[in-house]
């Protein structure tokens, strides 16, 4: 990467290259402080821990210049400034200045090409790690290899607004589908119908298994079993209906009142509870207009409440297990259109993503000085979605073994960024 | 003698030239598949009962369970050929049509959202199709070749209209759809784990198509699909980093070489207003191509799925991956029946007829042996099917009262409308079914979305959402509710709780209660008179929620 001058802001010194990780000095302090906590009882525990994972999608494609890839003083840069992070070196915009006090948790791609300006072929990509195909969703993957059987919630749950119906379990068995959760609302069909007395709901319950083991006895139970389960997924779902019930007042003032910051209070709890991916969407990207005045909003809402997360799962000691992933479809038009928009924009666009293993304080790739295209170390979908696996412990160049057809797990024509697995 | 003249008619189909066959195609299958199994006939299951054939029967071809009367019809039958009788009545009615409707639509288009063509529209075509029992060459030609032009045939033109013929999508259909094979990993590079799946039988596909484009009309707003001359399809290996081109072609069969081009190839030049239609088209050789003779994977594919579709476990699982390393569980006896299926024109319901009325097929999924689960692929014992969201829409609204109530209503209005109208005529089952099916429309659709919701594919689908839909969704408390006319209401006339359990069985399951079955039931109704209607709807939900009833067993 070169120098370049920067005309409106004195810190130009922000140029960082792609393998130099400047918080490994920072980090490894901290992470010795946080080891001697440990008893090495509870170090054997955490270790044993399901794996889990947090995608924080922001949906409609933030710009990389207004988060983490800013172009101060350059032809498309727009009007704000970098600003420092807890990573020396590292500089993200000012629009995320609590986030900036956590990217020492985090690492920054800079380098994504999508090749591709649509948003259901951005978003399948970045969620499939293939650009088209009948593939599982990574929270589908995870839901299948990652959660132990004894788990009784859903592998792979979504809080959203917006119906988008994606065929998300792919190949894989419906049980990891994604579970649709409205905002913080319970799922469809949670209550029991009125009418219906408690006592004798729990004896259908155990008729219902009576007729289905008479039924299954001398039958092959593979079907039988599946179906089975998914009755009791719902009993286990109806009886922790309390997940979904109002939510802490004090927690709330912390994690902001909007929308956004209850979705992520609830995600919180999901996590704590063991659920394998919790994907948190936030609407709202999709800045064709007033891309700066939409993104100061958008970003204040996102900055705060998403520190706040971050910093509590970091400090319940989950983030060795839990994979945080911010993301898009794309990142947003280097030129600024005739609304003061950015419009769509997959060949050069940035993400963050920390925990789990992920090499913290890091900057994989890099743009070129306008921000215009990749400079350095391009990557797509099919490299972040081989890293994601390879983090949680999923080997992504082996096989998903299917009734009789070997499907590679990622796609064999692309390779885990090495660089952020350690 | 007999397995001789048997086993000469067999050798007829391999070689597909001749129809001399001393035995009904049924016959053959059976004796295929008993000496195939050598010794471990012992394991075989026992043949269906009349309950258990005409619970699968009916599911099978009209795609709902049996109503309590036409159970007990059929069972109290004495007729010593009443299976084959049933077989032929069901084939004739209208609710096969619609089943094969359900059943060939998720198969072309994979419940795909609306584009060009309204599904609706292709759905109808679909059910006058199989209604007409059009030979299934001719419906795969329509499907491959309308344009979207023609009116009559716009609705067949979904296939590859509302798919925008898109290379990724449709040499992909095409390839499952009508070939067995899944050539996708094929795009990029001979496929890595696959040896037969090449590189140019993928682009030899996209090669038919790689001509046509999508017209827009530009004072209709219509789309439809014009075609030019020029367009060759090259490719590259991102592996060897060879480069290749091709020709139109199937497989492994010869490339189909254009013609000397003429000095006006066009019969309409392609324009911005006018759809290109050149004297030579290479999209128009794709259907001569797919359902030639020649070409041995179209009828093998298609009797590989009408064959897993009744049996529940194709020869060739998963039944888009045809290739060496994936050899048929009964290879000559795939080919045989392919054969036989062309040379019955390929006459579906014929097919159909003689898979239901072979003793393969009338076998029970219950195992003899205990812990024996090997027998499936051989078909050793009856495949548990799981029924699909619409098998398992009509049967849930057929158990709960909805369907019957529905026809009642339908029956009283046409007699309201005209005093000389007579039930029981081919012409007025017809036109009952018909209206029925519009009047049920919204809430078989509803009940589908649930129940297919999260996956495209036609296999079987388990979470906690259908689950809790069946537990807790208002849909389901309506239909049970009392004072409906329904299911409910007729049960609670009946004071015997015996009496009352085997019609809960009969109507749910299409069988008696067993006796422990019996003991428990009354056993759960046991609540005295306060809490009788409640233990009663939730005897009916339970049921509505065991396996027996989410399968065809």
């Amino acid at each position: 990467m070169t120098m370049r001058r920067n005309a409106g802001c004195n810190t130009i010194d922000h140029h960082v290259t792609r393998r130099q990780f400047m918080g490994t000095g920072a980090m490894a302090g901290a992470m010795a402080g946080f080891g001697s906590l440990l008893t090495p009882a509870m170090a054997g525990e955490m270790k044993s821990k399901q794996k889990q994972i947090l995608q924080v999608y922001l949906q409609g494609g933030v710009s990389q210049f207004e988060a983490w890839d800013p172009k101060p003083g350059t032809k498309y840069g727009g009007p704000f400034r970098p600003i420092s992070t807890s990573v020396p070196g590292l500089q993200i915009c000012e629009l995320l200045p609590y986030t900036a006090s956590k990217m020492h948790l985090l690492s920054v791609v800079r380098s994504i090409n999508l090749e591709t300006d649509d948003h259901t072929v951005g978003r399948l990509f970045m969620e499939k790690g293939r650009k088209n195909g009948d593939y599982p969703f990574v929270g589908a993957v995870a839901s299948k290899y990652l959660t132990t059987p004894d788990n009784p919630l859903p592998g792979y749950v979504h809080i959203t607004t917006r119906g988008i119906v994606d065929q998300t379990a792919g190949f894989l068995e419906s049980k990891h589908a994604m579970m649709r959760l409205e905002g913080v609302k319970p799922p469809t069909n949670l209550e029991r119908p009125q009418g219906v007395p408690k006592e004798l709901a729990i004896r259908a319950e155990g008729l219902r298994k009576q007729l289905n083991n008479q039924f299954g006895g001398k039958r092959s139970r593979a079907l039988i079993d599946s179906y089975d389960t998914s009755f009791e997924q719902a009993q286990q779902l109806m009886a922790r209906a309390d997940l979904f019930e109002k939510q802490d007042e004090k927690e709330l003032d912390r994690y902001g009142r909007h929308w956004f910051g209850r979705r992520c209070l609830l995600a919180k709890t999901l996590l704590e509870e063991g659920v394998t991916c919790v994907k948190v969407t936030h609407h709202g990207y999709d800045t064709h207009a007033e891309n700066f005045n939409f993104h100061v909003e958008q970003l204040d809402e996102f900055d705060k409440t998403f520190a706040t997360l971050l910093g509590d799962i970091e400090e319940r000691g989950m983030l060795d297990n839990v994979l945080v992933v911010i993301y898009s479809e794309f990142g947003r038009t280097p030129k600024v259109n005739h609304k003061y928009g950015r419009d769509h924009w997959g060949k050069s666009f940035s993400i963050a993503l920390g925990g789990c293993g992920i090499q913290p304080g890091g900057v994989i790739g890099a743009t070129n000085a306008d921000g215009t295209e990749v400079s350095e170390r391009e990557v797509d979908g099919a490299h972040l979605f081989h890293t994601y696996m390879q983090a949680v412990g999923i080997d992504s160049q082996s096989n998903h073994a299917l009734d009789g057809r070997a499907v590679p797990i990622g796609d064999p024509v692309a390779a885990p960024i090495k660089e952020l697995l350690s | 003698m007999q397995t001789l003249l048997k086993i000469a008619g067999l050798i007829s189909l391999l070689l597909g030239v001749t129809r001399v066959q001393a035995q009904p195609l049924h016959d053959i299958i059976d004796t295929f598949i008993v000496t195939a199994q050598g010794e471990s006939s012992s394991i075989q299951s026992a043949s269906l009962d009349d309950y258990g054939f005409a619970r699968r029967v009916y599911l099978d071809l009209t795609g709902r369970i049996p109503t309590v009367s036409e159970l007990l019809e059929f069972v109290g039958d004495s007729e010593p050929q009443k299976r084959e009788v049933l077989v032929e009545r069901l084939l004739a009615s209208p609710a096969y049509a619609r089943h094969m409707q359900y059943t060939f639509d998720v198969m072309f288009m994979e419940r795909l959202p609306k584009k060009h063509v309204p599904p609706e529209e292709f759905q109808t075509y679909l059910r006058k199709s199989f209604a007409e029992n059009k030979p299934y060459n001719r419906l795969a030609t329509e499907i491959l070749t309308a344009d979207g032009s023609v009116p009559e045939l716009r609705a067949a033109s979904r296939f590859l209209l509302d798919r925008e013929i898109k290379r990724e999508e449709t040499v992909r259909a095409i390839g499952r759809v009508f070939l067995g094979r899944d050539l996708q990993c094929a795009q990029c590079h001979n496929h890595p784990n696959v040896d037969g799946y090449l590189q140019q039988h993928y682009y030899g596909v996209a090669a038919f198509l790689q001509r046509s484009y999508l017209f827009t009309d530009p004072s209709s707003k219509v789309v439809s699909i014009g075609d030019k001359i020029e367009g060759d399809v090259t490719f590259t290996s991102v592996f060897t980093g060879e480069d290749g081109k091709t020709q139109p072609r199937l497989l492994g069969l010869p490339e189909i070489q254009d013609p000397q081009q003429e000095e006006q190839p066009y019969e309409v030049k392609p324009d911005s207003k006018n759809r290109g239609v050149p004297k030579y088209s290479r999209r128009l050789q794709l259907a001569p191509a797919m359902t030639s003779s020649d070409n041995l994977a179209f009828r093998q594919n298609i009797a590989n799925r009408i064959w897993a579709m009744m049996v529940g476990q194709g020869f060739v699982e998963p039944l888009d991956m045809f290739h060496e390393g994936n050899a048929a569980s009964h290879p000559e006896l795939l080919t045989a029946l392919a054969n036989d299926f062309m040379l019955h024109d390929y006459d579906i319901k014929y097919l159909i007829k003689e898979i239901v009325m072979t003793q393969t097929y009338q076998r029970q999924s219950e195992l003899k042996v205990q812990d024996f689960a090997d027998g499936n692929s051989r078909y050793l014992n009856g495949t548990l099917k799981p029924l699909s969201p619409e098998q398992f829409a009509w049967s849930l609204l057929q158990a709960v009262g909805v369907v019957e109530k529905t026809e009642r209503s339908v029956i009283a209005a046409l007699e309201k409308e005209d005093a000389n109208f007579k039930e029981a005529t081919a012409q007025s089952a017809v036109l009952i079914e018909g209206k029925v099916s519009v009047a049920l429309k919204s809430q078989i659709d509803s009940i589908v979305k649930v129940f297919a919701g999260s996956n495209a594919a036609s296999r079987f689908d388990a979470s906690a959402d259908h689950a809790l839909y069946l537990l807790n969704g208002p849909e389901v408390a309506k239909w049970l509710a009392a004072g409906q006319d329904m299911l409910l209401d007729q049960l609670l006339k009946v004071d015997d709780n015996q009496a009352l359990v085997s019609r809960v069985f009969l109507t749910i399951y299409s069988r008696m209660p067993s006796d422990p079955e019996l003991k428990l039931a009354v056993e759960f109704l046991s609540v005295g008179e306060q809490g009788r209607e409640e233990a009663v709807r939730e005897l009916v939900r339970t049921l509505l929620c065991s396996a027996e009833f989410r399968f065809n067993k």
